[in-house]
């Protein structure tokens, strides 16, 4: 092959040969014998490249972009013989401060490029920081190759899959996890066999984008220990993974540390879904540090006030700017590049209202970013999950702009279950839209049962056994006088506020617990688990563990040896889910898909009691399979007394058989699927106080 | 770094001394593949390799992927516990046969 004749260079700075760069793609790209490096900014004057050695103090060499080396919009200049594994590189602005106008460029800043792939300066999670570091996170050029094999984003139908909520860290920090390198990427790919034998086929990953643990740190009022900033819900950069959650981050190979345990995740028949947070950045408001965009083009990245103060609809102290053209391009990027790269199979935006709104804040009808995040080629596969609100008080379960493409987390279907398992009245009628796959919100939007992501517990909240355990939170620890979480959370502590030796209070909670993984693994719509309900994980009341990197948040696996029954009945719930295509509906049932139906009953069979007293319901819904039909009842008792419920007939010459009864104490509270036992009275059965019972019919 | 080539009972050994990152790595995948021409069995002995780098790991494997098409057989010795970690938890020990020593390998590559 002839070699190109624009690759040799034109210009020298000190030790460096140097030419014009190429303006796309933005970043640091390996090119041959050199690095293009590309930012934009609009309204900077000048732009100049900074070169760090690895960890030093002070650059050894500033290159500034010179003129030549600006396209439109954009600097992009290559750079020869860098020794790139050992470099890492920032941008110095110039350009006008007038934070009235919006505009907040400093020279003397060391900037951190918005597309970094990889980004070091928190390299091993918790490691005190040099506060006195003039560039604390550090740009760093890697290499994005990495050998896939035959590896490819796996498509399961969202019917079909089972979500599991985990925070990287918490998942294996404790000791009582047995990894080799607990809290990292490499921990989770070690632990692949127990989410096999729990039987999920999906691992939704709160942040793991790079950002700092140490933002607002602060010492806890309760024990004196330093809370951090332990979720991550904070980006310092939207295109490197947090490189404290790699064992292999102090060598800087966070990237194939992460990429190789998606492959074996992959390999195991496990999708990864990314929580990404897109409504703000690390850099704060008005008061707070100057990372990246805000050095960079903070009119462009930012929505400003009329005053050039920062709008704040993530209550976090600003808000990224979603629907100017500079920033979508830069979110589209983003996603593309994780798909492509990471081979991630979805996205699960956080305050994904804000990606709704205009430069100026108002919610828009037709957003551009969600329309074209909707219909991009690359994302085409991809499952898109909004959190349908945001904190400037805009809320759109149900009206989210979709294009019958996008899937939310169904925060009316958390409420409504809450509600309904502690025994409220008037909720008979939500619960069948619930167990539905909530019509009612989606179908006049031509959003099919998968637009629902049903859940009871996320990370935002109770965990399921303190659902159960406390009425009210209990965050004194987090250092915010108990004012922070949220205090919506239709909770029921079941007799007693916190940690009990009650033998019928921990035998009722153990009971709700199992009420709540039936409903949830019975309800049409995709089910997602919170890491450890399965094991009955409790963080002593506090709903809102954000900053709680300790034994609060960390999953004691000892639990499940002492909770060995909550354990198995998940497991049989999600494999008798997986078992029945009567539970998997990818439509409502309105007559599309030939052979299936649903029926709703109650005390009386055909004959469910919609009054606003009532706090009974049971369905009956059959589908035929590959096999044969699947005929599934469930019977839902809330109330504090056991009922009668007369059964209606499996037809076909069926008997109904009992798969599990939750007021039956383990080990016959659930059986394998497939080993159901025939019932003895066919017409009908006795549901225990606050109870559920499945049936099939075979 | 270094790199020393020998011959034992029909086993080409090349000895790597020193790190393998990316100011050395390209140069030592050069040398290697020209050494190792027309031999069936190799082993990369990494007792002397004290660090290897992203770069270093890369070069690695794409030299397994040349000797494939060589139809050449190979092996890894020594390498220290650390960097077989760093291997193992960024997927690239899957594409290596590692063994502790060169004895070892070369009963590895002939029991093949």
């Amino acid at each position: 092959m002839l070699n190109r004749i624009d690759l040799h260079p034109t210009h020298r700075h000190g030790e460096f040969p140097l030419r014009a760069g190429k303006p796309m793609p933005f970043g640091a790209t390996l090119v041959p014998g050199g690095v293009n490096f590309s930012v934009y900014s609009r309204y900077a004057t000048s732009c100049e490249l900074a070169l760090f050695r690895k960890h030093a103090p002070e650059p050894f060499a500033i290159i500034p972009f010179l003129p030549e080396f600006r396209v439109g919009n954009v600097f992009a200049m290559v750079v020869f013989e860098l020794d790139y594994e050992n470099i890492e590189y920032a941008y110095r602005m110039d350009g006008p401060w007038d934070p009235e106008h919006g505009q907040r460029f400093d020279k003397t800043k060391f900037l951190l490029d918005p597309y970094a792939k990889c980004i070091g300066g928190r390299d091993v999670w918790g490691v005190e920081p040099d506060w006195d570091n003039v560039y604390p996170h550090r740009a760093r050029v890697f290499f994005d190759d990495f050998d896939w094999e035959d590896d490819c984003q796996s498509d399961i139908p969202f019917e079909d899959l089972v979500v599991y909520e985990m925070h990287v860290r918490s998942f294996t920090a404790h000791e009582s996890a047995k990894v080799k390198h607990p809290g990292t990427f490499a921990a989770l790919r070690e632990k692949i066999p127990y989410l096999k034998q729990l039987g999920i086929n999906c691992v939704e990953l709160l942040p793991i984008h790079e950002f700092d643990e140490f933002e607002n740190s602060r010492p806890s009022p309760v024990t004196g220990e330093r809370l951090l900033n332990y979720w991550g819900y904070s980006n310092v950069g939207f295109f490197a993974p947090k490189a404290g959650y790699a064992a292999t981050g102090k060598y800087g190979m966070q990237v194939d540390e992460l990429k190789n345990t998606i492959k074996e995740l992959h390999k195991n028949g496990i999708e990864v879904i990314l929580d990404v947070v897109f409504n703000h950045t690390a850099e704060g408001n008005e008061r707070g540090h100057t990372i990246s965009y805000r050095g960079i083009d903070n009119k462009t990245y930012y929505m400003l006030t009329p005053e050039g103060y920062y709008f704040n609809f993530s209550g976090c102290g600003n808000t990224l700017n979603c629907n100017n053209p500079i920033v979508r391009n830069m979110i589209l990027d983003c996603l593309r590049y994780w798909v492509a790269d990471y081979h991630i199979d979805g996205f699960r935006f956080d305050l994904a209202a804000i990606l709704g709104r205009d430069q100026n804040g108002a919610p828009m009808n037709s957003p551009p970013l969600l329309e074209t995040l909707a219909f991009d080629p690359v994302l085409g596969k991809c499952k898109l999950i909004d959190e349908a609100w945001d904190a400037g008080g805009l809320y759109q379960v149900g009206s989210f702009p979709s294009w019958g493409r996008w899937a939310e987390w169904n925060g009316k279907y958390r409420d409504d279950i809450r509600r309904f398992l502690k025994g409220e009245p008037g909720m008979v009628g939500a619960i069948a839209q619930r167990l539905h796959g909530s019509p009612d919100l989606y179908q006049w939007q031509n959003r099919e049962t998968c637009a629902s992501v049903n859940f009871i517990t996320c990370h935002d909240g109770f965990t399921l056994m303190d659902l159960v355990s406390y009425n009210g939170k209990h965050n004194e620890a987090n250092g915010e006088n108990n004012n922070d979480g949220g205090n919506d959370n239709e909770s029921w502590n079941c007799g007693w506020e916190g940690s009990s030796d009650d033998p019928g209070i921990l035998w009722l909670r153990r009971k709700q617990i199992k009420n709540a993984a039936t409903i949830l693994l019975v309800s049409q719509g995709t089910p997602m688990i919170l890491a450890g309900d399965e094991m009955g994980n409790s963080q002593n009341g506090n709903n809102n563990a954000y900053c709680q990197d300790n034994l609060l948040s960390w999953l004691d696996w000892n639990l499940l040896e002492q909770n060995t029954e909550l354990f198995r009945f998940f497991q049989r719930m999600i494999a008798f889910r997986q078992t029945h295509p009567a539970l998997r509906y990818s439509t409502y049932l309105s007559g599309a898909d030939q052979g299936t139906e649903v029926s709703w009953h109650g005390l009386k069979a055909w004959d469910a009691d919609w009054s606003d007293s009532s706090r009974t319901l049971a369905f009956m819904c059959r589908r035929p399979g590959e096999q044969d039909v699947s005929c599934i009842y469930v019977a839902m008792n809330m109330h504090w007394d056991a009922h009668h419920f007369e059964l209606p007939s499996p037809n076909d010459g069926r008997n109904w058989h009992v798969f599990a009864n939750t007021d039956v104490a383990p080990p016959d509270d659930i059986v394998e699927p497939g080993q159901e036992i025939l019932l003895e009275n066919q017409h009908g059965f006795l549901v225990g106080p606050r109870s559920v019972v499945v049936l099939v019919g075979r | 770094m270094e790199i020393v080539f020998s011959e034992h009972n029909g086993v080409s050994v090349a000895r790597i001394t020193g790190d393998l990152d990316g100011n050395t790595a390209p140069a030592a995948e050069t040398k290697i593949l020209e050494a190792v021409t027309g031999h069936e069995l190799i082993v990369l002995d990494m007792t002397e390799c004290g660090y290897v780098s992203s770069a270093g790991l890369r070069v690695l494997l794409m030299l397994g992927k040349q000797f494939k098409t060589q139809n050449i057989r190979w092996a890894l010795a020594g390498v220290s516990a650390e960097v077989a970690d760093v291997m193992d938890m960024t997927g690239f020990s899957s594409f290596f046969i590692m063994c502790p020593d060169i004895a070892a390998a070369m009963q590895t590559l002939k029991e093949q």
